[in-house]
């Protein structure tokens, strides 16, 4: 008894420690390392570098000019320099302002209306999480570019067509395919919330029914709206994948331009850049949480009443239908076109693309990439992932349940992978691990392949944590109290309560740590460089210019287990955390 | 010696203090309860005695042991909950038996034996194989009292396990818990905010008032003798008057209200002090009777009540309004009413 009473008192600071130790390992030492890189040059600190940067209009446009000749403010006007922070800056907030106009409507259709598969769809808008970025690209490419669907279709009637991508706009409807849903799905919650009663009230003291909207429900609305836009805005500046498929280099982001550094191996610049992105991305996730944590999801007492979709035309409903048919064109044509551009070719209906994946493998030279190689490789890392991320993203899930001291220092930073962007975790592990480090007088070097699963774990479980978290502080205080009062140890109830009650929710974090490993692309870009460990994510951006039927082929693959994982999650999470 | 016993206990939150100087003993076997208006301090109480909260300043002794220190699964306790806080992922057997995981059954009883003997007692006999889930209200409430009481516990603690049930069956389970109670002899506190249940249910009661215990008695003593104006009018119906004292008339006290003058003989002689000092004193509405014979004074029915075996009136005198029960129809001005000096309570 004294035995076992001891032990269970040394598991929790002990998992505590290694959990800690893992969190350092994979993700601190890592970012440190950039961090370092990014003040040192040739083992002396300075700033040398990042003055450079700062003062160099490729990166800093209108900025850095200013700084040598502030009257260039007056006489380019309105022309500016952007530069490639601005650049990625203004096509984040072009792609805001897209995935806002795209997703408003949406919340309101969701909202106020009542069709067969509303539900459904509505679970739907919470597939972003989980989706894959390249797939997005992959989607894009099989529809707007040079052999895409739309492109065909628009020459086959006569109209002469040309490839879509390579263009801003493309990166920016990309952008807001992937961030509408999560807008329309926050601001209907929202606008669910709002009580038929208060509209009624407004109606009766003389509001008319535009006059009362505006002044009853936008206001309640305008919490979610901006929680949406400033998401949008954090997810399109960190944008890698998307950008480096559809824009290339002539449309580089912050992120793209840091891989291309790294593909150069001017590891300085890379790092300087990094961390410069890091520290703004840092500042704006923190805007983000502090204003996320201060709404209230409220519960109406009395929703407002559906209007039925289908029915005798009026504006409402004219507005409705118009909008499903630009829901249609932009989320459902991208998806169409990627099944079908897998499925045909010149010769019309085919399984080459699928055979090809297969057959490839025995005719691919040795620097090729082998297409089911990567299928396995992603498989592996998934299952290497769960190991390390389901674990360690339960253990913090607890953590962050309970009080103590320091108890919110541990929160921040178990959730400061949230707001570091892959490349950047890449960027570290390479210089970090793959290239090894030296301590005790010895020098650890670690396989691209570990290095991913590092990385994948390290961006996975703090989806584990928020689907877990919410299900622990939901059980009933006093079901935990009796079960104290029945003789059972703290440890003792979370083994025999708490953990098994919570279940359904490990699940939906295991589906969704999965779900994170097999679409990872920006570290694993990285750290599968001239190596073999690359997975379907990496694969598909190598075939996207070159090969596009195998491309979409393996994107459909990627697809079926993205969407398997995503029926998991809905059917047993508490979603992703992130409203709604 | 006494079983359980509170002494100066004090809680402090961060931002309010619970309770403050709450202070009883409990007997071996005896069935106390705490009751009080919501927020009292009632349930902190129950709480700080389960070693949930860890009080502020005092102790708490368990058999004269202080438990200090002691976290719950230490102490020997039995909790049930007034949502019954059944393990939603276990059978009813298996919750009842989730106790004898850390305690011997008593009387060197099996762990299937010991479970379904409580099965038994809690009238749910052949219940054991099915899911929480699957229970009324009632049911579930049982399999909660019965997991309390599986490890024999030294102390059963109560937190309102009747307020989520309608009025009758609340009712039908008061006379079981109270049953079960006897049987066992267990010691048990039962917090409620029904002084009626309170006054059904207990051995003993302590009434509980802005963190503080304002009585502790017998349900007679604390009906028929209130302590404080609290207990007077918190406990029952009551009528309290402001009055001055005009003088002494033998063992009685002759006080004047608005200037209407009244005998009062509680029975407690001094207490009521000298001419000149003000006192309050109560008299229950049953105790004021239409066309008595002493302390009269006429009032005006203003509304009334029917309940079935009774009626209760709400009547006006002067700008008082005096509540009264009698089974008769009344109506109107011009009614007498009057009181026995014996009934009437000085606080």
């Amino acid at each position: 008894m004294r035995v076992t009473r001891v032990a269970e008192r040394l598991s929790a600071p002990a998992l505590a420690v290694a959990t800690l130790a893992l969190l350092a390992l994979m993700f601190f030492y890592p970012v440190g390392i950039v961090l370092v890189e990014a003040v040192r040059v040739d083992g002396v600190y300075t700033l040398a570098t990042v003055v450079e940067v700062l003062r160099d209009p490729f990166f800093f446009g209108v900025f850095a000019q200013a700084l040598d000749d502030p009257s260039v403010i007056v006489d380019s006007f309105p022309d500016y320099r952007l530069g490639l922070f601005g650049f990625t800056a203004y096509q984040a907030l072009l792609s805001t302002i897209a995935a806002i106009l795209l997703g408003l409507p949406g919340a309101y259709v969701l909202a106020r209306f009542e069709f067969p598969g509303r539900k459904t769809i509505r679970s739907l808008t919470a597939l972003p999480f989980v989706m894959p970025t390249i797939l997005v690209a992959i989607g894009f490419v099989a529809t707007f570019g040079e052999s895409g669907v739309l492109v065909r279709a628009l020459r086959s009637v006569g109209l002469p067509a040309s490839s879509f991508t390579g263009t801003l706009g493309i990166i920016v409807l990309a952008h807001a395919f992937y961030d509408a849903p999560l807008i329309a799905r926050i601001t209907a919650a929202s606008w669910e919330g709002v009580d038929a009663e208060m509209t009624e009230t407004a109606r009766s003291l003389g509001a008319s029914p535009l006059r009362a909207f505006r002044d009853v429900v936008i206001p309640q609305l305008l919490p979610a709206i901006l929680t949406g836009a400033l998401l949008t805005f954090i997810f399109s500046f960190m944008s890698f994948a998307i950008v480096l498929a559809l824009g290339g280099l002539s449309l580089a982001t912050v992120e793209v331009w840091v891989y291309h550094r790294i593909s150069q191996l001017d590891y300085g610049t890379a790092s300087t850049l990094a961390t410069m992105e890091m520290l703004f991305s840092l500042a704006l996730t923190y805007a983000y949480l502090r204003y996320e944590a201060r709404q209230r999801a409220t519960s109406a007492a009395r929703p407002p009443d559906r209007v039925d979709l289908l029915g005798p035309a009026t504006k409402r409903r004219l507005f409705a239908w118009g909008y499903a048919v630009v829901a249609v064109v932009v989320f459902v044509v991208p998806i169409v076109s990627l099944l079908l551009s897998s499925v045909t070719g010149p010769e019309g209906f085919t399984l080459r693309n699928y055979r090809f994946l297969v057959e490839r493998q025995a005719s691919a030279y040795a620097f090729q990439i082998k297409p089911l190689t990567a299928v396995t490789n992603s498989l592996i890392f998934g299952a290497g992932t769960l190991l390390i991320a389901v674990p360690m993203g339960v253990f913090l899930a607890v953590v962050s349940t309970r009080q103590f001291r320091g108890r919110k220092l541990i929160d921040t930073l178990s959730m400061a992978p949230f707001a570091v962007s892959g490349v950047v975790v890449g960027l570290g592990l390479l210089r970090g691990f793959v290239f090894g480090t030296e301590a005790f007088g010895y020098r650890f070097t670690v396989t691209g392949a570990v290095a991913i699963v590092a990385a994948h774990a390290v961006g996975a479980y703090p989806f584990v944590t928020r689907n877990v978290a919410p299900a622990l502080s939901g059980i009933d205080g006093s079901i935990v109290e009796s079960a104290r009062s029945l003789g059972a140890s703290r440890a003792r109830v979370m083994l025999d309560i708490e953990l098994p009650l919570v279940v359904p929710a490990v699940l939906a974090g295991t589906a969704f740590a999965f779900a994170i490993s097999i679409g990872e692309f920006d570290s694993t870009v990285i750290l599968a460089t001239g190596g073999s460990s690359y997975t379907m994510p990496v694969a598909i951006e190598r075939f996207i210019g070159r090969r596009l039927g195998p491309a979409t082929a393996m994107g459909v693959v990627l697809l079926v287990v993205t969407s398997v994982s995503f029926v998991i999650i809905d059917r047993l999470g508490e979603g992703s955390g992130f409203g709604g | 010696m006494a079983d359980l016993e509170l002494s100066g206990v004090r809680k402090a939150f961060a931002d309010t203090v619970a309770l403050d100087g709450v202070t009883f003993d409990i007997e071996e076997g005896e069935f106390f309860t705490l009751v009080g208006p919501s927020g009292c301090g009632k349930t902190t109480t129950l709480r700080t005695i389960a070693g949930l909260e860890s009080p502020t300043e005092g102790t708490v002794r368990f058999g004269g042991e202080d438990v200090a220190g002691v976290p719950t699964e230490d102490r020997d306790v039995g909790i049930v909950f007034q949502n019954y806080a059944l393990f939603p992922h276990m059978s009813v057997r298996e919750n009842v038996a989730y106790g004898l995981n850390f305690a011997e059954p008593p009387d060197g009883q099996s762990v299937d034996e010991r479970v379904t003997e409580l099965l038994e007692l809690v009238d749910l006999s052949g219940m054991g194989e099915r899911e929480p889930d699957q229970l009324s209200g009632g049911q579930q409430q049982r399999v909660a009292l019965a997991r309390a009481l599986a490890p024999a516990p030294d102390v059963l603690l109560l937190d309102e396990p009747m307020s989520a049930l309608d009025a009758r069956l609340r009712e039908t389970l008061r006379r079981q818990v109270k049953r079960i109670q006897q049987d066992l002899a267990v010691t048990t506190v039962y917090v409620t905010h029904d002084q009626e249940e309170a006054l059904a249910i207990s051995d003993r009661l302590a009434v509980m008032h802005d963190g503080g215990v304002e009585q502790v008695g017998t349900p007679r003593e604390v009906y028929e003798e209130p302590a404080t104006e609290f207990v007077a009018s918190f406990v029952g119906e009551n009528n309290l008057f402001d009055a001055e004292v005009v003088g002494r008339d033998g063992g009685a006290t002759a006080v004047a209200v608005d200037g209407t003058e009244f005998r009062i003989d509680d029975g407690l002689g001094d207490r009521s002090g000298g001419a000149g000092d003000r006192l309050t004193f109560c008299v229950r509405p049953e105790d004021l009777t239409v066309g008595a014979d002493t302390n009269r004074f006429e009032v005006a029915v203003d509304t009334a009540e029917f309940l079935g075996e009774t009626t209760r009136y709400y009547a006006e005198w002067g700008d008082r309004t005096v509540v009264f029960r009698t089974p008769d129809a009344h109506g109107g001005d011009g009614l007498t009413l009057g009181f026995d000096p014996a009934d009437a309570r000085v606080l």
